[in-house]
């Protein structure tokens, strides 16, 4: 051995020695609703994360039950506690902890790191604008831009995508006398395939809500009814945003839409808020709860009420989430098990093309603004393990869903749950709500008007005239209207 | 630092040294410089004597209660009542700016603030009264004997321990249109499924049977120590007097509970007036807002809508009415004590 090679060797020894001693123990700690697709990264990450650095990276993930979850997090990060590196968090809160200095822009991180940049391109449009940029960026830009662009402000990523669909019962929209009887009355046939869905509007819907809505002692499908039976269900609930985020899709369906904050402080809310086609869409929406279960006469009627009498077998169809659907087909949960099917969301004939605009659910994970160098780069290792095509197939076949478009383009993605195809079909059409810290009031007040509408104290009209006069005030106290 | 415990110690008493006396003992018995350690043993041991005197023993043993009190609970409220005088929220990185009294006149003039003020003042009143009606009611029961008493009592009084939680989620579900019993039990008149919370009126009656179950056996735990405390031979004499029965309640038995049924009253109106948990998991403050009481709304200006301080100045808005309730509550008793003479 040659001096030279063997002063190799030593350097070579000497950094290895150095690297194995300079590893550091990093914990990631993370706030997350308690759920499938949250205790799933926990173990998965358990089970398969390294990291790249080398030091020993630990996730630990601080399980939240949904109901307290915001709760628990706004204590957190407005105590100053600064508990957590990583967060989930929805959407609509990006603004209020943006602008309270807790959510950590990630445009120079993004800026130095290909890789980052290359998940970004990846990601579907419509989550890269909802999960990630504030001020709001719509997705059909940051579509034209193909998704990144220096000059827009990225903060999340997604950890759980989501969106609505419907859920409907293949034992009676197949039955040939259920059909056949539909037929006489209607004049067209019961949707049995889920490809069946992808024509259906709201006026079917409502022909489903009517023909299926049955008394005990009927029959349906052959057999007598112990109890009444509902035809459909939708949201409709005051708690959260449980009514908001079915009616926006009414309103984005019927030609209408919410207040625009992509273009703040000239976008107006009174005329768009309250306008001939919300107005007509909201009715619309008001009308298909007469087919609906008792309960949405009380306004409280939510994603987990319906889940719970579909799984019970009161309902015929249903539309409620993607995360949802585990359970459902599920026998040890569900009655329905095996006879449940998924298709599209019904949609409104729109300048000749059939509009299955919706309101995008999920949620984004963010890094917070405490952390030092070392934990950052860590962090963003753990985000891009996550969103790597191994981890994003592991956690579609454990039944979550994924945003990255080459997750969504495997042939195989489809077969790997019952629900996979309707979501990936539906995600083109998904839009937010609003992003500003004021959405936690507007939101609040717009449920209390929607609640007054559905439990008949007020029309659709004075209903959506309360919500545009009480969002103007408020959008022009906040300074972001002129 | 020469502690007054240790001035007693170089003589019996101070009447009986005299300083000249006082330099001839010291010099006497003390070297004349003592090791700083020694010294610094001898001021601990001083000033613990001297605090641990009998005079003093009781400011000390209350004095952590006392800073524990002031830290968790007056410093919080003055430092929220201080709050309320300025504009903040909490997720803001904006320093709080003074305002005066602006968040209380925005307050006083704001319509939903009196629609919940109100709302609230309909449930206590409905809830109150149906508690004391019905807990009277049973006080009066179970101050006779009977068989199985006891077991009866322990049922009757087992709603008063449950959980708001677990009180709410149940009458959640009996009300439930689809799968309740009240629903069930009218359907089999009606052939009608039932949706009481549907209804304004139905959704504060929801409430009102919840909150009353729940507490008319605090009442009538009252009621029942004020009816066990009536003297046998009372009502022993009315019925020699042959006194009929209205006349034996009104002039023996309600004399010695109106004091405590005063109390009930007391208790309930203000912890009725400041109920969020049953509301707020049975309706959610729906329809609209038509059951949402005055301290949900708080909640929501604080926790939802991050108007920090506007809720800390309707905090103490909810505070003052609780303080004028009281006051009116006192005053009468005050009446009634001076009209009896006590």
């Amino acid at each position: 051995m040659t001096r030279f090679s063997e002063m190799g060797a030593l350097l070579s020894a000497t950094i290895l020695a150095g690297s194995a001693v300079a590893a550091e123990d990093i914990t990631i700690r993370m706030a997350a609703p308690d759920w499938g697709p949250t205790r799933f990264m926990q173990d998965h990450a358990n089970e398969t994360y390294t990291a790249p650095s080398g030091n020993n990276v630990k996730l630990e993930i601080d399980f939240i039950p949904w109901p307290n979850f915001f709760d628990r997090v706004n204590a957190s990060l407005n105590s100053g506690e600064q508990k957590y590196q990583i967060l989930v968090s929805d959407s609509q809160w990006l603004g209020t902890f943006i602008e309270a200095g807790h959510f950590m822009k990630l445009n120079d991180h993004i800026a130095e790191d290909a890789e980052l940049q290359a998940i970004i391109k990846d990601l579907h449009p419509a989550l890269v604008s909802g999960y990630s940029t504030y001020p709001n960026v719509p997705a059909d830009k940051i579509a034209e831009m193909g998704n990144y662009a220096p000059d827009v402000n990225y903060y999340g990523f997604p950890q759980f995508p989501d969106n609505y669909f419907t859920y409907y019962r293949n034992d009676l929209f197949c039955d040939e006398g259920e059909n056949a009887a539909f037929k006489e009355k209607y004049g067209s046939e019961l949707p049995c395939a889920a490809e069946d869905w992808d024509s259906v509007t709201w006026d079917d819907w409502g022909n489903f809500g009517e023909f299926f809505t049955r008394k005990a002692g009927e029959t349906l499908a052959g057999q007598m009814l112990g109890s009444d039976f509902y035809g459909i269900a939708y949201q409709a609930g005051k708690p959260l945003d449980f009514s908001t985020m079915q009616i926006n899709a009414f309103f984005w369906q019927w030609g209408g839409g919410i207040w625009d904050e992509a273009n703040e402080p000239n976008a107006p809310v009174l005329g768009v808020v309250n306008s001939d086609e919300n107005v007509a869409g909201f009715e619309r929406y008001l009308e298909l709860l007469n087919y609906a279960p008792p309960i949405a006469k009380t306004g409280q009627m939510g994603i987990f009420e319906i889940q719970d009498l579909y799984m019970q077998g009161k309902i015929a169809a249903i539309i409620d989430w993607a995360a949802l659907a585990a359970p459902v087909v599920d026998p040890a949960t569900s009655q329905v098990a095996d006879v449940t099917s998924f298709g599209m969301m019904p949609g409104n004939m729109l300048n000749g093309t059939l509009d299955r605009s919706a309101n995008l659910g999920g949620q984004p994970f963010v890094l917070t603004t405490w952390n030092d160098d070392l934990v950052v780069a860590e962090a963003l290792d753990l985000v891009k393990w996550w969103l790597s095509e191994d981890t994003q197939i592991a956690a579609v076949k454990a039944g979550g869903q994924s945003g990255l478009t080459s997750v969504l383009e495997n042939p195989d993605y489809d077969s790997w749950a019952p629900w996979n195809a309707t979501y990936r079909k539906s995600l083109p059409w998904q839009k937010d709500l609003w992003h500003v810290p004021e959405m936690f009031e507007m939101l609040t007040q717009q449920q209390e008007e929607f609640d007054r509408a559905i439990t008949g104290q007020v029309s659709a009209r004075e209903a959506l005239d309360a919500v545009a006069e009480f969002q103007d005030e408020l959008l022009r106290d906040a300074d972001r209207l002129q | 630092m020469l502690w007054p415990s240790s001035r007693t110690s170089c003589c019996a008493t101070r009447i009986a040294c005299s300083k000249p006396m006082e330099k001839a003992v010291n010099q006497a018995t003390l070297p004349p410089k003592l090791p700083p350690a020694f010294e610094r043993k001898v001021e601990v041991r001083g000033f613990l004597q001297w605090i641990n005197a009998p005079e003093r023993r009781g400011a000390l043993l209350v004095t952590p209660a006392l800073a524990t009190l002031f830290l968790i609970n007056i410093l919080p409220l003055l430092w929220s009542f201080g709050l309320s005088f300025f504009n903040y929220r909490a997720n803001r990185l904006t320093a709080p700016k003074f305002q005066g009294l602006e968040n209380y006149t925005d307050l006083l003039g704001d319509d939903r603030v009196w629609e919940r003020f109100v709302t609230t003042g309909l449930i206590v009143s409905s809830s109150v009264a149906l508690q004391l009606l019905i807990g009277f009611g049973l006080a009066l029961l179970f101050a006779k004997k009977f068989p199985m008493r006891r077991l009866a009592l322990m049922f009757v009084l087992t709603p008063m321990m449950l959980s708001f939680v677990s009180v709410a989620i149940f009458f959640k579900l009996f009300y439930d249109p689809t799968l309740g019993m009240l629903s069930w039990f009218i359907s089999l008149f009606t052939g009608e499924s039932f949706a009481l919370l549907a209804t304004p009126a139905g959704a504060i009656a929801g409430i009102v049977i919840a909150d009353a179950w729940m507490w008319s056996p605090f009442v009538m735990l009252l009621v029942l120590a004020g009816l066990v405390s009536v003297p046998g031979y009372l009502y022993e004499a009315a019925e020699i007097d042959r006194a009929p029965s209205w006349k034996r309640f009104r002039t023996i038995t309600f004399p010695y509970v109106k004091s405590l049924l005063l109390l009930a009253l007391l208790f309930r109106t203000i912890e009725t007036f400041k109920t969020f948990d049953l509301v707020f998991l049975i309706t959610e403050g729906g329809p609209g807002s038509t059951t949402e009481t005055i301290a949900i709304y708080a909640y929501r200006l604080g926790f939802q809508f991050f108007r920090t301080s506007e809720a800390s100045a309707l905090a103490y808005m909810i505070l003052f009415v609780v303080i004028v309730l009281t006051s009116i509550y006192l005053y009468v008793v005050k009446q009634r004590n001076a009209s009896e003479g006590v």
